[in-house]
């Protein structure tokens, strides 16, 4: 069927954007490959219920995602332990180049809570919208609003991020991220 | 699509892309353009972040499950033809 050779084409061109995305919410890339394999073959066996025309990729992120939450909920506490020794093993040490770099980032980043992380990183780095990133998340834009806005902060607090007041930003953080007095 | 619309402000590079209309409001074109501010520190950081993930070399098992995939498909339907 020519339709399977385009959903095929779309799920192949689709896997690193959700290799990213898996390693960005799983903090393990061995886990990450995991969830993306798991998420093709889901993806293949609901091809019908995919609608052509419609965005593909918000689609496999909202498979990708589930998947991830299910695997958490079935290995519960045991995943976090050894995660959290993956994690240690995989972070990059403080390195020389310049005041913040790329590795303080992935260690601020993984301190975040993951529903701060994915909304991020959604709206960020993946290019969705609010409203692809809420329905990705199965909730309200404005808890995606507010999401992003919280990791945010936490992120700039973690990397004592200053000075970006200096640029207007946080004028424009007030107007994006809404109601983050804190 | 619309990830190209929402980042053209930062590979606006002098094509033929039009820029943002100025009767938008200005706030709402920010948005658009730089959901987490335009001289973000922590948006750079963030799609440096991504994007050296994004354009990590694929591993092979990804395309090769999917040819199994639609491999076992063209199976199934040969033999319920039969």
């Amino acid at each position: 069927m020519a339709g399977d050779t385009d959903f095929k084409t779309g799920l192949l061109s689709a896997v690193p954007s959700l290799r990213a995305f898996a390693v960005s919410l799983s903090q393990n890339s061995d886990r990450a490959d995991d969830l993306v394999q798991e998420t093709l073959v889901k993806a293949w066996d609901k091809q019908s219920s995919f609608q052509p025309g419609t965005n593909l990729k918000a689609w496999l992120f909202t498979i990708l995602r589930n998947e991830f939450y299910s695997q958490m909920r079935k290995r519960g506490r045991e995943v976090q332990d050894s995660d959290g020794a993956m994690t240690a093993r995989l972070a990059v040490h403080p390195s020389q180049h310049g005041s913040m770099d790329l590795g303080d980032f992935k260690n601020a980043l993984e301190r975040l809570p993951e529903d701060q992380r994915e909304a991020i990183i959604l709206i960020g780095a993946s290019g969705f919208s609010y409203e692809e990133a809420a329905e990705i998340c199965e909730c309200a834009v404005g808890t995606i609003k507010s999401r992003v806005s919280r990791a945010r902060t936490r992120l700039q607090e973690l990397l004592k991020v200053s000075g970006e007041s200096d640029y207007g930003p946080d004028a424009i953080a007030a107007q994006v991220m809404g109601s983050n007095a804190a | 699509m619309a990830i190209a619309a929402r980042w053209a402000e930062d590979t606006h590079s002098g094509d033929s892309e039009p820029r943002m209309k100025p009767n938008v409001k200005k706030e709402d074109a920010v948005e658009r353009a730089e959901p987490l501010g335009s001289n973000s520190e922590i948006g750079r950081r963030l799609k440096q972040y991504y994007d050296e993930l994004v354009t990590e070399e694929i591993p092979d098992r990804f395309a090769d499950l999917l040819k199994q995939l639609e491999e076992r498909e063209t199976g199934d339907a040969a033999r319920k033809g039969e």
